[in-house]
């Protein structure tokens, strides 16, 4: 199964939008750093994820955004993330990833934080 | 209710632990676990497994194996690999390398996340060598605490 199918890439005032539609356990989160890692050859330089309808996250797929938000940075871009669940949200905190990577409460509020 | 013990040995490949992750979920939610420990078993069992096909097998056709062990009081889970030390793959992890590697993590590393979650969510968490040159992480969740009350 490719997961990939279940990250959708848009984009909005040049911010790319991934929004997932898939919980995020070892496999997904395999492709979830495909994915971003496409955006960064790409040169794209703002990226917002949104996490509304995923339930479950684990530490690679964290570690992954949390990747890629800081070589964003490098380059004068950034990723931020938004619509956590509250399951997604203690997961962050525990690992410290919530100090590191930027976290909103919508995709409207992260667009307006770039 | 009487120990009893569920086996599953699953193909060393990412692609399986999400049906794993799914079957404790349900076990541990029809057990009597809150949402939110339920949420913390999946957690943990999604980050050990992780680790063991990642990190502990040589290639998909080893396996991994778990043992499930519930009680009144508890949910015991335990995954063991089989190693690839053997191979001359660097990236296998011994409870020694494993606590180096917590000792290094921090908040904007990338990896190495794993085993810290699961000590930090686990009402009891042990790692340890096995007989076939593997590594066997054991947690366990207690049921009845006072704080674990239905939400």
């Amino acid at each position: 199964m490719d997961s990939t199918k279940l990250m959708k890439l848009r984009e909005e005032s040049g911010i790319k939008i991934l929004e997932i539609k898939t919980d995020l356990s070892s496999y997904a989160a395999s492709d979830l750093r495909k994915v971003l890692e496409d955006l960064l050859a790409e040169k794209v330089e703002k990226v917002v994820v949104n996490l509304s309808q995923v339930s479950h996250i684990n530490s690679t797929a964290v570690g992954a955004l949390v990747g890629v938000a800081k070589r964003l940075r490098q380059s004068g871009g950034d990723l931020k993330i938004c619509a956590l669940e509250e399951n997604l949200t203690r997961t962050f905190n525990l690992i410290g990833a919530s100090s590191v990577v930027e976290i909103y409460e919508s995709e409207n509020s992260a667009l307006a934080a770039f | 209710m009487a120990k009893s013990d569920i086996k599953l040995k699953i193909p060393s490949a990412a692609f399986y632990i999400e049906p794993v992750r799914a079957f404790i979920g349900n076990l541990a939610q029809s057990l009597g676990f809150s949402r939110k420990r339920v949420a913390d078993i999946q957690l943990v069992l999604d980050e050990i497994c992780s680790n063991a096909v990642h990190h502990g097998s040589i290639d998909a056709t080893v396996g991994v194996k778990l043992r499930i062990r519930i009680d009144t009081h508890s949910l015991e889970i335990l995954v063991r690999d089989t190693g690839s030390r053997h191979t001359g793959e660097k990236s296998w992890l011994t409870p020694e390398r494993l606590a180096e590697i917590e000792a290094n993590r921090s908040p904007s590393s990338e990896s190495g996340h794993g085993i810290f979650i699961a000590k930090s969510l686990a009402d009891a968490y042990e790692i340890q060598s096995n007989a076939v040159d593997g590594t066997d992480v054991r947690v366990v969740f207690k049921l009845l605490k006072p704080n674990d009350l239905k939400l």
